[in-house]
């Protein structure tokens, strides 16, 4: 019962520092990680030696004094031609457009080139926000390693061709294949864009044979064929995440992986208020897996996925045992006696108490719980959990009035069979991948790649060179989302606009215009907005008449093109009604063998490796494990312990269709005998950054089986090979280490329960001291206080919203121009990163509770950066920023030794050159740069500026205009791209400001407020909506 | 002997050339100030275009060609096509309007040599400085009285910093309380 039972004592960082192993402590003590100053080859560094540098500055000293009167030459200046009207040299333009997974999206261009990716702030779905692959898209458009012209494969050799050559001969095969009556196999991804559907009806009507076959390599059919199970309809329907009280997740990442997950957060985190503490949600994740859900859970029931049918049958009976289910279920009651809740408790180990509490809170809150099952659970678990929803009254959850579009549906596992078929019979002639790598995506049994084989002509439609245009006979170069023209509608509700803010960067065409040519062929002059006119026209007659505007076509075009999207009127579908016989489609459960589970899941950053040659993305650690550039298999630590594993040793995975060797990482929290895997890693024609990064886990896939993300029965042996995986847990671990036994307030992480803050609001500072405050309520100091006269700058993080999604990383990379830097040097603990999200745990590592906290630059008042400074190169600035001049610094790294925070971050390469031999000084991936941040060059130190740019020029725009600048309006990148709106940042003089306002609260607290370094980042402690006495 | 050889070298010699070579270093620093800080470079531009003309005995406003000074970071060097506003009929017979029709007709741009420049790590901001009501002359000087452009004044950081700390000795029309520019890191560097 007692309070502090319930506050966190002491936080630790992974499995060694639970142990308190010597190394790890003697490590936490140092700034650098072991090894990062090492091995610095004198070769490869200069090709100087000191003594010849010191002749040469001499020599040049003495030819400076004799020839001194030449002037040095600054090169030109080249103007426009002819200006184009609406651009300004040194402003950005904004467009207003839509990314390929529909995403409406704002484009900050410069001089014509996009620099930036952010959500459009009026999109209803997004609301200004972007998933991580569209924030780092920018790097995709400038690729140098895109395909630049069609090619042409002829005995094994790529030849540069021409698109009127290509054009005619394909054109040639696709009448032929019609008039012999082969197949024309169309493979691609689901389609968006209703103009892009009908463009491949036209396409089927002028060549009849074009059959469709339509997957995804994470796909979410088992929940679509339980859903048809249960209610005889599709599954269509969003979810309003932000109105249930209590939310079940059963095996699902919403707020991770899942593809909705930036208006998941969105709606899940308006829950999360601290002015509205009663309004709190309560977040239950089932879950074997450790996911960013269950990092963010209330609570977490760790459970083999293997078991959560029995598991979600056990409750139901259970609730009809509690006679909390109302008579017209009355038929299910028998289905289910058999599955008894004590004893699956029992069976699989699970925690009682949190099980008690689950229950209690379904029968308290009826209609006001809503239940969830994620895409790797069986289609019999998925129907348990569309009835248990109906009896708990979950369903009125899902958005009867705003459905999910989609125009195309899956191909089943019988139709891709039959495709393979077809292909080895020569029934195929022709083979078209729009934007697909099913190569890499199939699974091993359909032997797709040999198949292939078969097929006289086979087209690759894609930017990039991929293991299924390895095999194809023409390989066409598409356009970026960047780059193109369509329009997309994943709601109902709403169709957005894609607009080009580029022109194509090299000859390359958007594919919806490719097929648009081969309907009939037009001649080169006409072809380059031949799509464009086709998604025009369809707009006029269906669209403009749908809409019924007012205005006349041109202008409503216009405002659509400049809003990004049209809104439709909400729809209002009925409520469908569950069939209860559904329950009968469940077959007996078959007693699981003690043996290993396998558990496929998606990640947060390369989806299905369509992003792999993205370095930002490759690098954005894992939230939870905090590893880069590679996959691993996570096991739960007693697991291990069984197996005799340790980080980083190679294990050998066997399922029936195939086996993997893939390194270990020790996941607490796991659950027992589960091995999880990412998927999308593993490619091998990915380009220099996407190959060969992780292991394919696509190998394990298998057709047969309930569901194709989970394997039961698999086994596992250790290979006895080690495989060291880049993580950036353990480097910056804060040194806790003397404060750990002290008293809470020196807390890095300070949490409470809900209820304890509404019954004494001020609990996180009870007996302690806020700040180190005088009499007076000012700061004790022994010198003179500088006064922070016009604006002062302050950011407040609240841990309640935060789900640590890591989108502020990718921002902040793109907005900053941070490096990539490689697998090695994040090994060597070299990550350049200017934000990182802190992940701890608290409890077992059983049963651990994790805390995430994003860490950033402090900007201090009392910085000790500063002062250890030998050339001034960091210093405090007026409006209370901590500043670090480049030109400045020489690379003593004395400030990021002082650092408490360890944020500072040190060049130890000029990384664009070091990396990949120069990818990344590419002349194409200059044009990516933020022309207001300097690139930093080696053996500079850099860190957060709070965004310095963005402020400045609302500094100076404040200036132009007259006004007094009152430090309103300025977002840092890492807030605007927040999608839990969790940051704020802005004056801390203006009483008004909402950042003044959360600063003063009485759940903030400061990072090692002890030290009296008085940061200006506020921490808003996490609420846990947990009853205390079951904590 | 030995002893006194090198008591010699260390004694004589060695201060001796220490001393020659701190005063050539100290020499060369100072008379070749101006050329290190660009003052008076003059280039030959590809077009021979007259400021003076133009803007002196024209007496056409700068503004008039360097449209962004007063929205942006840059002034903006004119595109062909400003020109061509006047030289459509203006002067087309005279060798130097013959050489801008080829660009403009051949859709080249003007490879402009340029002349004031400030570091790349240095972030200065032409809008800020001309709406507060700094005059061009401030710190390029007399455009207008001259044919060929040069560089008139220092762009080092001390010349920025002796304006933004006592504005009213470089700026005549400023009094001596008049607003002082920013002097810390962030105003310039980021």
């Amino acid at each position: 019962m007692s309070k502090n039972k319930t506050t966190l004592n002491k936080q630790w960082i992974s499995l060694e520092d639970f142990e308190n192993s010597s190394k790890f402590n003697e490590q936490k003590k140092k700034e650098f990680f072991d090894g990062v100053t090492d091995d610095f080859e004198l070769s490869t560094l200069a090709p100087l030696s000191r003594r010849k540098f010191l002749a040469l500055v001499s020599a040049s000293a003495a030819l400076a004094a004799t020839a001194c009167t030449d002037y040095k030459d600054k090169g030109e200046i080249i103007p426009y031609n002819k200006k184009p009207e609406d651009i300004t040299i040194g402003k950005a333009n904004y467009y207003a457009s839509t990314f390929n997974d529909g995403s409406g999206i704002l484009v900050k261009t410069r001089e014509g080139r996009p620099i930036k990716i952010d959500g459009n702030p009026e999109h209803p779905i997004n609301r200004g926000k972007v998933p991580n692959y569209v924030q780092a898209a920018i790097l995709d458009l400038y690729d140098p390693e895109r395909i630049k012209k069609p090619l042409q494969v002829k005995e094994g050799e790529k030849r540069e061709t021409q698109w009127e050559e290509v054009d005619k001969f394909i054109v040639d095969n696709l009448k032929n294949a019609v008039n012999q009556a082969k197949e024309i196999a169309f493979v691609s991804h689901p389609i968006k864009s209703p103009t892009t559907f009908k463009l491949i009806q036209d396409f089927q009507q002028k060549y009849p044979t074009t059959k469709l076959y339509i997957y995804d390599l994470i796909d979410d059919q088992n929940r679509k064929i339980a859903w048809k199970k249960c209610y005889g309809e599709d599954f269509k329907y969003p979810i309003k995440w932000n109105e249930p009280d209590i939310i079940i997740t059963l095996e699902a990442d919403i707020l991770g992986s899942d593809n909705n997950a930036i208006e998941n957060i969105r709606l899940f985190s308006q829950r999360r208020d601290i002015n509205n503490p009663k309004y709190f949600n309560k977040l239950y994740a089932i879950e074997g897996n450790f996911t960013l859900t269950g990092a963010n859970s209330d609570i977490r029931i760790r459970i083999n996925p293997a078991h959560t049918l029995e598991f979600v049958l056990a409750i139901i009976n259970e609730l009809f045992k509690k006679n909390k289910v109302s008579d017209n279920w009355f038929a299910i009651k028998d289905k289910v006696k058999n599955y008894n809740l004590d004893e699956v408790i029992k069976k699989y180990d699970l925690s009682a108490a949190k099980i008690d509490e689950l229950i209690n809170d379904i029968m308290n809150n009826n209609n006001k719980c809503f239940l969830y099952g994620g895409n790797a659970l069986t289609v019999d678990t998925h129907i348990a959990i569309n009835i248990l929803n109906e009896i708990i009254g979950g369903i009125k959850f899902y958005n009867f009035d705003d459905i999910n579009i989609s125009f195309t549906e899956y191909s089943s596992h019988e139709e891709l069979k039959a495709l393979v078929k077809k292909m080895q019979m020569n029934e195929v002639a022709v083979v078209i991948h729009f934007d697909t790598n099913p190569v890499f995506h199939f699974m091993p049994e359909l032997n797709y790649g040999k198949s292939l084989e078969n097929v006289p002509l086979k087209i690759s439609m894609t930017d990039l060179a991929n293991e299924t245009s390895q095999l194809c006979d023409y390989v066409l170069p598409i356009n970026h989302s960047l780059e193109s023209w369509n329009d997309f509608q994943i709601r109902s509700s709403l169709i957005s606009l894609q607009q080009p803010v580029i022109s194509p960067l090299y000859d390359n065409r958007q594919k919806e215009l490719i097929l648009l040519n081969w309907i009939s062929l037009q001649t080169s002059d006409k072809i380059f907005d031949l799509y464009h006119k086709y998604l025009q026209l369809r707009w006029e007659n269906e669209v403009y008449r749908q809409i019924n505007s007012k205005t006349d076509f041109k202008d409503f075009w216009y405002t659509a093109l400049h809003d990004g999207f049209i809104e439709f009127a909400t729809l209002k579908t009925e409520k469908p009604s569950i069939r209860l016989d559904s329950i009968n489609e469940i077959k007996t459960i078959v007693e699981t063998k003690e043996e290993f589970t396998l558990l496929l899941c998606d990640n947060i950053t390369i989806k299905d490796g369509r992003y792999s040659n993205n370095g930002w993305l490759q690098e954005l650690p894992d939230p939870i494990s905090k590893i880069t550039w590679d996959n691993y298999a996570s096991i739960s630590p007693n697991s291990a312990k069984k197996l005799g594993l340790k980080n980083n040793d190679m294990i050998e995975i066997q399922t029936k269709s195939g086996n993997l060797s893939i390194p270990v990482l020790i996941q607490p929290g796991l659950a027992e005998m589960l091995v999880c895997v990412k998927l999308g890693y593993g490619r091998t024609f990915a380009g220099t950054i996407g190959s060969n990064n992780g292991f394919n886990a696509i190998k394990l896939m298998s057709l047969e089986g309930q569901s194709k993300f989970l394997y039961q029965n698999i086994s596992i042996n250790k290979t006895g090979e080690v495989y060291k995986l880049a993580t950036t847990q353990e480097h910056h671990a804060l040194d806790d280490e003397f404060v750990k036994d002290k008293h809470l307030e020196r807390g890095i992480i300070k949490e409470g329960t809900v209820q304890q803050y509404i019954e004494e609001p001020e609990f996180l500072h009870h007996g302690a001291h806020h700040s180190f405050s005088g009499p007076d309520g000012k700061p004790l100091s022994i010198t003179k206080d500088f006064e922070y006269e016009e604006v002062k700058w302050g950011m407040a993080i609240d841990l309640n919203k935060c789900v640590g999604c890591s989108l502020c990383i990718t921002a902040c990379n793109v907005e900053n121009n941070v490096p990539v830097v490689g697998r090695d040097q994040v090994i060597r603990g070299r990550e350049m990163q200017w934000i990182r999200v802190d992940r701890y745990y608290t409890g077992t590592p059983d049963e651990p509770i994790a805390s995430l906290q994003p860490m950033l630059c402090q900007h201090c008042d009392n910085a000790p950066c500063e002062n250890v400074c030998p050339v001034v190169a960091t210093t405090h600035s007026p409006d209370g920023l901590n500043q670090m001049i480049y030109n400045r610094c020489v690379g003593t790294r004395y400030c990021a030794n002082n650092c408490p925070y360890k944020v500072r971050r040190f060049n130890f390469y000029d990384y664009r050159d070091f990396f990949a031999n120069g990818f990344y000084y590419k002349d194409s991936l200059k044009l990516a740069h933020n022309p207001e941040v300097t690139v930093r060059s080696r053996g500079v130190m850099e860190k957060c500026t709070f965004c310095i740019q963005r402020i400045m020029d609302a500094r100076q725009e404040a200036k132009i205009q007259g006004q007094n600048f009152d430090g309103r309006n300025v977002k840092t990148a890492c807030q605007e791209a927040c999608p839990a709106e969790a940051i704020v940042f802005g004056n801390l003089n203006d009483p008004e400001s909402e950042i003044s306002k959360i600063r003063k609260h009485n759940l903030g607290y400061h990072i090692l407020e002890l030290l009296n370094v008085r940061p200006n980042v506020t921490y808003i402690a996490k609420l846990r909506n947990i009853n205390t006495e079951d904590a | 002997m030995n002893k006194k050889i090198l008591d010699y070298t260390l004694k004589v010699r060695f201060p001796i050339t220490i001393f020659v070579i701190i005063a050539t270093f100290a020499i060369t620093y100072y008379v070749s100030r101006p050329e290190r800080d660009g003052i008076g470079y003059e280039p030959d531009q590809p077009i021979k275009f007259s400021h003076r003309l133009h803007a002196g005995v024209m007496g056409i406003d700068c503004k008039y060609c360097h449209t962004e000074v007063t929205k942006s970071r840059h002034a903006g060097i004119p595109s062909v096509s400003t020109c061509i506003n006047c030289h459509s009929v203006a002067r087309r017979d005279r060798e130097e309007i013959v050489k801008l029709f080829y660009y403009y007709e051949t859709n080249t741009p003007i490879p402009w040599k340029r002349i004031h420049k400030v570091p790349d790590y240095t972030y200065f901001n032409h809008s800020v400085h001309v709406n507060s009501g700094i005059e061009c002359v401030s710190c390029h000087g007399h455009v207008e009285r001259m044919d060929v452009v040069s560089q008139i004044e220092s762009f080092t950081m001390g010349s920025c910093l002796d304006c933004h700390r006592e504005p009213h000795l470089k700026v005549p029309q400023f009094t001596e309380n008049a607003k002082k520019g920013p002097v810390n890191c962030f105003a310039c560097h980021r």
